[in-house]
């Protein structure tokens, strides 16, 4: 079994003490909310979860770009890993999101556009690990997921989009001109900071454990190999 | 004056962070440790397999 490359340890150190400090620069250093008070804090997290999400479903369809191209099997393990990680931080996303909801707009819930194309994302990429577990040869499994994951992606942008096509409550806060929506609000340079550290943070948790899951991926494919060896 | 008459204090929102953050970090726990455990168990399966493959002569 391969030894956990040096690198890799690294990364893991410096991703735990990353997100230290992005839950001491939430909870410490950014000022509290004028308006909605304490469950602003959320914002820092939601948002960075759904940006490792979407990070993650765009590495996919790329991945699955790479594999149609060059037909190897490592593009696959790569893409299954973006989009099981992705499908974690987007569902946290859209819960956590669902709860700054309830204290800022007083409901846990409403179709509107952003919301609604959230959960259309979560579910598309739900059946595409739902679907890849139904196929048992891998090279028919990984061909279905490169296109799944490719079609899938439309979805993705969509959900960024949504808030500055349509009529929504839900605040544009990245290329806002404008803070209209119920439960927007000015960032101050405090919040600003904390805000893009997050998202640095949260990149540095989906490279650690993207790396991880590949790693897995790779010993889940040895562990079949060796065991049609026994079978046979 | 006036400004601090209109002045409203913040909502009281904080039970609402607090259920926020232990969603978020729950979750990533519990991911990390599924990780973990699958990890665990394929390194056991492949010590077990490799047990039971033939060996070439």
């Amino acid at each position: 079994m391969e030894p956990k490359p040096r690198l890799l340890a690294i990364l893991d150190i410096v991703t735990v003490l990353l997100l230290i400090t992005a839950v001491g620069m939430v909870f410490l250093y950014a000022p509290l909310e004028a308006v909605m008070g304490q469950v602003q804090r959320v914002f820092y997290f939601h948002v960075a979860n759904a940006w490792v999400g979407m990070l993650g479903f765009l590495v996919a369809a790329i991945a699955g770009v790479a594999f149609l191209r060059k037909g190897d099997h490592k593009w696959d393990v790569v893409g299954m890993a973006a989009v099981e990680i992705s499908f974690v931080f987007f569902f946290i996303a859209i819960v956590s999101g669902s709860i700054w909801a309830r204290g800022s707009w007083g409901t846990w819930w409403t179709w509107d556009p952003r919301l609604t194309t959230a959960a259309i994302v979560e579910l598309v990429y739900a059946a595409y690990l739902m679907l890849r577990q139904g196929i048992e040869d891998p090279d028919r499994r990984a061909r279905f997921g490169a296109v799944y994951a490719i079609l899938s992606f439309i979805s993705v942008p969509l959900t960024f989009i949504s808030i500055r096509i349509f009529r929504t409550i839900h605040p544009v806060i990245i290329g806002s001109g404008a803070a209209g929506a119920e439960g927007s609000f000015d960032m101050t340079p405090k919040m600003l900071q904390t805000f893009m550290f997050s998202l640095l943070t949260f990149s540095f948790i989906f490279a650690d454990l993207l790396w991880h899951r590949i790693r897995l991926g790779k010993l889940a494919d040895k562990t079949e190999n060796l065991r049609l060896k026994v079978i046979q | 004056m006036l400004t601090s008459i209109l002045q409203q204090a913040p909502a009281e929102t904080t039970r609402y962070m607090v259920a926020g953050y232990s969603v978020i970090f729950s979750v990533m726990f519990l991911y990390v440790v599924s990780l973990i455990i699958r990890r665990r168990n394929l390194k056991r399966d492949l010590e077990i397999l490799a047990e039971m493959e033939p060996k070439e002569k």
